[in-house]
C-alpha cells in the first residue's frame, strides 16, 4: 500500500488537514490531521497516516477518522486516533482501544504552595518511590482474592473506597464516576483475573508515572478558580492504567474477534484492526469485558491515590492538608456517546485510542461544578518538560466527537533514545533544574528522557488555537517516580 | 536462527527468521525471552522451569501471535522467562510444545502484548521462514 505523502493532504485550515476518501478505494470516510503544519511534517516521517487511513476502512464508521497532534505509529489504530462508528451495528475494534484499557491521567490538588516543600522535595519522591510500587511486572501491596475481583471489576473506584483505600468525594471528580455500568466480570478470563490480582496500586513501566509538579502559569482565571488551582500550588500526576489485567482482556479478545470476522463478512487491511459488529455477540461480550477492565483501572488510580496520600502525610504530617482529584480521565477507551453527526443527534461508538475525551460545557456527563466551564483535560508532557491543563470546548464536539490530544507523543524510538541519552548525567541534570527522579532503571528514565518526546508546548498550542480546547494552566515537575 | 531488533517509535519490532516454520516458532519464543531479560536467553542452555502448551489458531502467523501471547501471559503468572522449545505438533492451526526457562524476581521490559500487526509468516527469497512481530510495551 502506497504510502501517505504531504501532497496526497488537503489543508482545511490552519490546524486541520484531510486525506479524501479518494485516497483510497476501501475508504468509508476522509482521514482529518489536527497539527500545524510544522508537526504534520513530522507525523508523516513514519506511518501513523498510513495508520490513520486503515481506520477509516471500519464498518459504520462516521464522518472521519482523525488524529490529535500528539499522534505517532502505533498497531492497528495509530496513537492519538479517534473513530466513532455508528451504534448498535457499527464495528467495535479492540485495536482502537489499545492494549492497555483505559490508561489515563488523574490530576490531584494539594493545598500547599512549591516554596513550602523544596527542602523537603527530595525525601518527598524517595517516599513516593517507596509506597507506591513500580517497574516491570511488580506487584502491589493489595492481594484480590477472587470475590474481591468480581467486586473490584464490577464497582471500579467505588471498591477501593469502600474498603479504606480512598475519598468518597473522588468519585464525583472521575470520568463516569470510576465505573462503567456494562462491565461483566464473567467475560474476563481466568488468566487475566490471576495477572491483575496482585497489581492494584502499581504504576507499572513504560511511559506510566506518578509526579509531583507545581503550577507555574494560569491562562484563564475564572477557569482555574472553578478547577481549584492557583499559581505556584502543589499538584501530583498520576498517569497508569488497567495493568495486565487489561493487556490480557485485550489479547483474549482480539483472538476472538479475528475469529469471529468472516462469519460477519468483515475484511481490514491490518490484522490489529480486527472488529465485529458492536451488537453481535463477540461485540458485546468484548465491550462488557473492556469496561470491567477501565473500572479495574479507576480502581487502580484510586489504590494509587491513596499510596500518594499516605506519603504526603509521612513527609508533611499534618501541614501538608488534603489532596482532592481535580479530574481522572481516559485514553484507552470506547464509549457509546451521542454526537450531532449531519445536523442530527446519533448515538456512537467512540474509540479512543491516546486520545481524551474533552467535553465542553452543559455536557450531561460531567460534574456538576464543571458544568459551566468544561471538562478538565490533563495532558502529560515529558519528565524535565512541563504539562498542561486545559478545558474541553463545544467545539471539540464538532471536530472530532469531543476529543483531544492525550500528551505530548514521542518522536523517537526507545532504542534510540537509549542510545542517545546518558541517563545517569540527565538524572543530575535535572536534579540541579529542581527535578529529583526515582526509577526502577537508568534505561527507564533514557527511554523517557525529554528528547524522546514531541514538544508538548507545540501540541497544546495546536488543540488551544484549532479550539478543541481552552489552556488553563501550566504544570513544571519538581520530582517524578518511573517505573 | 536470525533475532533482529528492528527500530519502531514507541514500540518493539522484531525481525526473525529460520530454515524451518518450527524453528521459526522457536526462534520467537527466544527473542521474546531475550526482550524480557535482556540478553538471557543468549547466554544460557540450562533451564529450571518448564512447562507445555497447546495454542490453536486460524492460520501459521495467527498461531505463533497467539501462542507467543500464551507464553507470555503464562510466564507472567509465573515469574519465568521462557526460551527454549521443544515442539511436539505443529499444524497450520494447533501447536503442542514444552518451554523451557526459569524463574525471575523482576522483568528487564514489560511487554504489555504480541500484536499481530505486520505479522506475516512467509518463505523469502532464500527460501527461508521470516516475519516481523510487534511488542506493545
Amino acid at each position: 500500500m502506497r504510502k501517505v505523502q504531504k501532497e496526497h493532504i488537503n489543508k482545511i485550515t490552519d490546524y486541520l488537514w484531510e486525506i479524501p476518501q479518494s485516497f483510497r478505494q476501501d475508504m468509508k470516510v476522509p482521514a482529518r490531521i489536527l497539527a500545524f503544519e510544522t508537526l504534520l511534517d513530522d507525523i508523516i516521517e513514519d506511518r501513523s497516516l498510513n495508520q490513520l487511513v486503515n481506520v477509516a476502512t471500519l464498518p459504520g464508521i462516521k464522518k472521519a477518522s482523525f488524529v490529535m497532534p500528539d499522534v505517532h505509529e502505533g498497531y492497528g489504530f495509530p496513537i492519538g486516533g479517534v473513530a466513532a462508528t455508528s451504534y448498535p451495528h457499527g464495528a467495535i475494534s479492540p485495536g482502537g482501544i489499545g492494549y492497555d484499557i483505559n490508561c489515563g491521567v488523574r490530576l490531584l490538588v494539594s493545598q500547599i504552595q512549591i516554596e513550602d516543600i523544596k527542602p523537603q522535595l527530595e525525601n518527598l519522591s524517595k517516599e513516593l518511590y517507596k509506597q507506591i510500587p513500580s517497574g516491570m511486572g511488580k506487584g502491589g501491596q493489595i492481594r484480590l482474592t477472587p470475590s474481591d475481583m468480581e467486586e473490584v471489576l464490577v464497582k471500579g473506584a467505588e471498591w477501593a473506597i469502600e474498603n479504606g483505600y480512598g475519598i468518597k468525594e473522588d468519585l464525583y471528580n472521575i470520568e463516569s464516576n470510576g465505573k462503567l455500568d456494562s462491565a461483566d466480570p464473567s467475560l474476563v478470563s481466568d488468566m487475566a483475573k490471576k495477572r491483575g490480582a496482585n497489581q492494584l496500586g502499581t504504576i507499572g513501566s513504560g511511559n506510566h508515572f506518578v509526579e509531583v509538579d507545581f503550577v507555574e502559569e494560569i491562562y484563564d482565571k475564572h477557569i482555574a478558580e472553578v478547577y481549584g488551582l492557583k499559581k505556584n500550588q502543589v499538584v501530583v500526576l498520576i498517569h497508569t492504567g488497567s495493568r495486565g489485567l487489561g493487556h490480557q482482556v485485550a489479547t483474549d479478545h482480539i483472538r476472538i474477534i479475528m475469529s469471529a470476522m468472516s462469519k460477519y463478512n468483515i475484511k481490514v487491511p491490518d490484522r490489529e484492526l480486527a472488529c465485529v459488529p458492536f451488537d453481535s455477540r463477540e461485540g458485546q461480550n468484548y465491550f462488557k469485558a473492556m469496561c470491567a477492565a477501565a473500572n479495574y483501572a479507576w480502581c487502580n488510580r484510586e489504590v494509587i491515590s491513596w499510596e500518594v496520600r499516605n506519603a504526603w502525610e509521612n513527609i508533611f504530617g499534618n501541614k501538608g492538608g488534603a489532596l482532592n482529584v481535580l479530574y481522572d480521565v481516559a485514553h484507552n477507551i470506547a464509549k457509546i456517546e451521542t454526537h450531532t453527526i449531519e445536523n442530527t443527534d446519533q448515538m456512537v461508538i467512540v474509540h479512543r485510542k491516546g486520545a481524551t475525551r474533552a467535553f465542553g460545557p452543559k455536557s450531561k456527563e460531567l460534574p456538576k461544578k464543571y458544568n459551566e466551564v468544561g471538562q478538565p483535560i490533563i495532558i502529560p508532557g515529558s519528565m524535565g518538560t512541563c504539562s498542561y491543563v486545559l478545558a474541553g470546548t463545544s467545539k471539540s464536539h464538532e471536530t472530532a466527537f469531543g476529543s483531544c490530544c492525550h500528551g505530548a507523543g514521542r518522536r523517537l524510538s526507545r532504542r534510540a533514545a537509549k542510545k542517545k541519552v546518558n541517563a545517569p548525567a540527565l538524572k543530575e541534570q535535572l536534579r540541579e533544574k529542581g527535578i529529583y527522579v526515582e526509577a526502577g532503571s537508568f534505561k527507564g528514565i533514557a527511554e523517557e528522557a525529554p528528547i524522546a518526546y514531541k514538544d508538548v508546548n507545540m501540541v497544546v498550542e495546536t488543540v488551544s488555537n484549532s479550539g478543541i480546547a481552552k489552556k488553563i494552566a501550566k504544570l513544571i515537575p519538581v520530582a517524578v517516580i518511573k517505573g | 536462527m536470525i533475532i533482529k531488533y528492528l527500530p519502531h517509535t514507541a514500540d518493539i519490532r522484531m525481525a526473525i527468521e529460520s530454515k524451518t516454520i518450527k524453528g521459526l516458532f522457536a526462534t520467537a519464543v527466544k527473542g521474546m525471552g531475550n526482550i524480557l531479560k535482556e540478553g538471557y536467553c543468549d547466554q544460557r542452555n540450562v533451564f529450571s522451569k518448564s512447562i507445555r502448551i497447546t495454542t490453536h489458531s486460524l492460520d501459521y502467523t495467527s498461531l505463533l501471535i497467539d501462542f507467543l501471547s500464551d507464553v507470555l501471559s503464562l510466564g507472567y503468572i509465573e515469574n519465568s522467562v521462557y526460551c527454549k522449545l521443544e515442539i511436539e505438533k505443529l499444524s497450520k492451526k494447533t501447536i503442542v510444545a514444552k518451554a523451557f526457562g526459569f524463574h525471575v524476581d523482576q522483568f528487564d521490559e514489560e511487554i504489555k502484548a504480541v500484536t499481530h500487526h505486520e505479522a506475516n509468516i512467509l518463505k523469502n527469497k532464500r527460501k527461508k521462514w521470516e516475519t516481523c512481530i510487534v511488542f506493545d510495551i
